[in-house]
């Protein structure tokens, strides 16, 4: 068996620095924090380097892979084999240490700043989506042991899971618990010495065999006997794919098969795998950490962070396809000018010129340079909730407030437009976009697990609406208004920009009104609307995010052009984050309050039709 | 083993559009920088002089880059000792007070008070492409000197250079101290050998990235900063621009009808035949 090299190894990817130091520097001010705990270590330098050395990383070592990447892994007698190059790629990445940035310095890492952390895995993962999640994943599972391990655990697990000796994994889903967790079978029975037999089977366990490292540490939620059902019963279990010694050496199989692994749409390179723990009763784990039954709350901790990451995912494939799109339109000749389209002799112009064309790629720009924003601002609140640790309690938590009411969004709005915005970019391409010629196909199929994985969108829009909306007794919500609210009346008779920000005011009363709606429902508990609107109101509120934050980018640049050379680079590029801002202001701020009606218009059909009414087949 | 790689920064040459001539100079303010690529080479090389090639790798001499340049370089440098080299000294010169001759003789007062057994750096700057620091440097020094090298094997006491000529490779061996420039075969897989690394070792291809753990000690590695009269005190510049401009923009073409008025077009308007 081989692979069919449909793709040399060359790299496509390509990131804008440029951008990247925009949203760091100028617009969410990164150098308040350098320099002072717990930051100390970091200065700007240190930050430009990272940037430049992981872009380089991005570009000749993952960037190359991803094509191949493509082809898939393949399973010979229950084990998986990665495709050819990711083996070099892992040992070139923990030699170059870069996965170790966001890590906490007592196990060697850098506690770099969160905002850093989203623009550098913006390029590893931008680059080979697949690839990138063997350590993304494997960094998961040791912030696990890390928060949560009993004495000794940390100790023995994280240091060879941060230097790429082991990788590790999540496994929660079985074949009857998806997005119900809850109803997990896979059972924990003491044994004598204190550890655990485990048995059960997971499902859609990303990197859940390979080949890249000796041994992959499995975090299992799995229900110890007498446990209660539902997730109040689970328990999470430290499970490595073969047992480990006193020395921490790894040695025999600890009785974990690989059953198969998936064949998907997208991100073929990150192997999916069906897991059988206990076949033969040979599986032990430990507890991690010293309480049983916690195993639901632990991982919620992950879930959050992994949440931000695909978030994080979205917008790197989306930034991607947008770079192609531009990249192509540029390139591409193909009709006249709009403007003598009369005359057959007229030069063929770039398909850029065409006025078509630009609308498809401004639309692609704002909204991936909006869920940067977007994604940037949750990372800048994780940054200054951390800076600020102990000294001011109450600004701390505005801040972890602000994280907590934005991490839906992140997660669905980042992951839904990277789909779309993929979509666009093979429009842009037109009949070479749909082939595997162009990286944008491929972008769009890994893209669309986005949405899925991580709790679905569906799910985050009801965390949105039935957790976070009354979070703290509303005052996260209010405090984001509240927020918006400075920025509109500092703004709104700006010279360039206030026609835009009015949109913003009629965006921010309708997604106040429809909050207090969503309240209403609850209070006279009709609660079958909530589920029914949820997903646009989830849409609604990152849209009018979106929107201030394009604005608040744009009023900046405004700002620092009247300084630049109409020459330079510089100020094409401010003019840029201009009409993005404007653009985003004119096509999608007017959806919100029209979500709003739709929303308050409360229509209740998708609940009354009868199942026999969807189809007669 | 004790080397010196002198850096250069240059504009990095995707930023070619942001460069404007005016009159005698250039005018750099918002261009992005990075190190000279073929300095980049000399540092790589090095590093694999002064390592075992084995697994951790371990250090086994002493690597100074150095750069003459304003206060900015200074980041140049950084990223050099981010990359892997132990120390870093600046001389402070404005670039209108530089051309080969001065830098020469600004690394030659370098080069005498460290007194490294090679002094290895990029066979140009890819910038002015004048191509003869190095060889002004050796001259100066009266040290061996080896340009263009392809390869490079640490013996005793000296090195063993091959260089990439016309017809064939040119073997140079070099008794220490002595100045190599090097070409960019020279961050081939199996282009440099120290004495204590294996034949069979094979480098990473290319320059290797900067570790981050190395990236966050970078800061705490020493700088010092020279004074371009501490070191080329009394040296006047001997090159001087008079001008540049941008190359000429390029005029649209013409369709001839025949081969008779391509002949007679080429003749009186290319004034090529």
């Amino acid at each position: 068996m081989c692979w069919v090299v449909a793709h040399a190894n060359i790299n496509r990817y390509k990131a804008d620095l440029r951008e990247t130091r925009f949203v760091l520097f100028e617009q969410f001010r990164a150098g308040e924090l350098l320099g002072k705990p717990p930051f100390e270590n970091w200065g700007v330098d240190e930050v430009n380097m990272v940037l430049d050395e992981v872009y380089r990383y991005a570009t000749e070592v993952s960037g190359p892979l991803n094509g191949i990447s493509d082809e898939g892994c393949r399973i010979v007698d229950g084990t998986v084999t990665t495709p050819p190059g990711f083996k070099e790629a892992w040992k070139k990445l923990y030699e170059s240490g870069f996965k170790s940035l966001s890590i906490e310095p007592e196990f060697g890492g850098q506690g770099a700043l969160a905002t850093v952390t989203a623009m550098v895995t913006e390029m590893t993962s931008g680059s080979c989506t697949a690839f990138d999640m063997y350590p993304g994943l494997t960094i998961g599972a040791a912030e696990l042991i890390a928060s949560f391990g009993g004495p000794g655990q940390a100790e023995r697990y994280c240091p060879k899971m941060h230097d790429g000796t082991w990788s590790g994994t999540m496994c929660i889903t079985e074949p009857h618990a998806g997005s119900d967790v809850g109803d997990s079978k896979t059972t924990a029975k003491q044994n004598d010495d204190g550890t655990y037999s485990i048995k059960g089977t997971k499902i859609f366990i990303s990197g859940g065999d390979h080949d890249l490292t000796e041994n992959i540490v499995h975090m299992v939620l799995a229900r110890i006997e007498g446990a209660p059902i539902g997730t109040k019963g689970l328990s999470l279990f430290i499970v490595p794919k073969r047992r480990i010694d006193e020395e921490g050496n790894s040695g025999d199989s600890n009785d974990v098969t690989t059953l198969g692994i998936e064949h998907k749409m997208g991100i073929n390179g990150s192997a999916t795998a069906q897991l059988s723990f206990g076949e033969n009763d040979g599986c032990i784990g430990e507890l991690c950490g010293t309480e049983p039954h916690r195993g639901m709350r632990q991982m919620f901790q992950m879930m959050n962070f992994a949440r931000i990451g695909v978030g994080i995912q979205g917008l790197a494939i989306a930034s991607a396809a947008y770079l192609s799109a531009v990249e192509y339109a540029k390139e591409r000749k193909q009709g006249a000018s709009v403007t003598n389209w009369k005359d057959p002799a007229a030069p063929r112009v770039p398909i850029i010129q065409h006025p078509n064309v630009r609308r498809m790629l401004l639309d692609m720009k704002a909204r991936v340079e909006g869920i940067r924003a977007l994604i940037v601002k949750g990372a800048w609140h994780r940054d200054h909730a951390v800076a600020i640790g102990d000294s001011d309690e109450k600004l701390r938590q505005y801040h972890e407030g602000q994280l907590e009411l934005m991490t839906p969004l992140i997660k669905a709005y980042s992951s839904d437009q990277a789909f779309s915005i993929c979509e666009t970019a093979i429009q842009v391409h037109g009949g070479v976009g749909y082939t595997a010629d162009f990286p944008v196909e491929q972008y769009c199929r890994d893209s669309k697990i986005f949405s899925i994985y991580e709790g679905t969108n569906g799910i985050q829009a009801l965390d949105l609406v039935g957790r976070k909306l009354g979070q703290a007794g509303g005052a996260n919500m209010q405090a984001f208004l509240g927020d918006v609210q400075k920025f509109i009346d500092e703004t709104k008779d700006h010279a360039d920009l206030g026609p835009a920000v009015a949109k913003l005011a009629a965006a921010h009363a309708a997604v106040a009104s429809t909050a207090m709606t969503f309240l209403t429902w609850f209070q006279e508990g009709k609660m079958d609307r909530v589920p029914l609107a949820a997903n646009r109101f989830l849409d609604m509120m990152s849209e009018f995010t979106v929107g201030w934050l394009l604005l608040d980018g744009a009023k900046i640049s405004i700002e620092k052009q009247k300084s630049v050379d109409k020459k330079d680079a510089d100020w094409a590029f401010y003019e840029g984050k201009k009409h993005a801002a404007c653009f985003f202001a004119s096509h999608v701020l007017p959806n919100v309050p029209s979500s709003a009606s739709v929303i308050a218009d409360a229509n209740s059909s998708a609940l009354e039709i009868p199942e026999a009414a969807f189809t007669t087949v | 083993m004790k080397i010196l790689v002198p850096l250069k920064r240059v504009a990095d040459p995707d930023n070619a559009n942001k460069v404007k001539p005016t009159a005698d100079k250039v005018d750099t303010s918002g261009l992005e920088w990075k190190i000279n690529p073929f300095d980049e080479y000399a540092l790589e090389s090095a590093l694999r002089l002064t390592e075992d090639g084995k697994a951790p790798k371990k250090r086994l001499g002493e690597v100074i880059v150095v750069t003459v340049g304003p206060k900015e370089t200074e980041t140049t440098l950084r990223s050099a000792l981010a990359t892997g080299a132990d120390r870093a000294i600046r001389v402070d010169a404005e670039d209108d007070a530089l051309d080969g001759r001065m830098v020469a003789k600004a690394l030659q007062s370098i080069v005498e008070a460290e007194k490294p057994d090679i002094v290895l750096m990029g066979k140009q700057a890819v910038d002015g492409d004048t191509n003869q620091v190095g060889q002004i440097l050796a001259e100066r020094l009266d040290y061996p000197m080896a340009t263009f090298a392809a390869t490079i094997q640490e013996e005793d006491g000296g090195v063993l250079v091959s260089r990439e000529v016309d017809g064939g490779v040119c073997w140079l061996r070099l008794k220490n101290p002595c100045v190599v420039t090097v070409d960019l075969r020279i961050v081939a897989p199996e282009s440099v050998y120290s004495l204590k690394t294996d034949k069979s070792f094979k480098h990473n291809d290319g320059v290797r990235f900067a570790a981050l753990p190395a990236i966050m000690k970078a800061k705490k590695k020493p700088l010092d900063v020279k004074t371009l009269g501490d070191v080329a005190a009394g040296t006047e510049l001997t090159a001087k621009y008079s001008k540049f401009e941008p190359p000429p923009q390029r005029a649209a073409g013409v369709k001839v009808a025949d081969v008779a008025e391509l002949v007679q077009k080429l003749a009186t308007e290319a004034k090529v035949i």
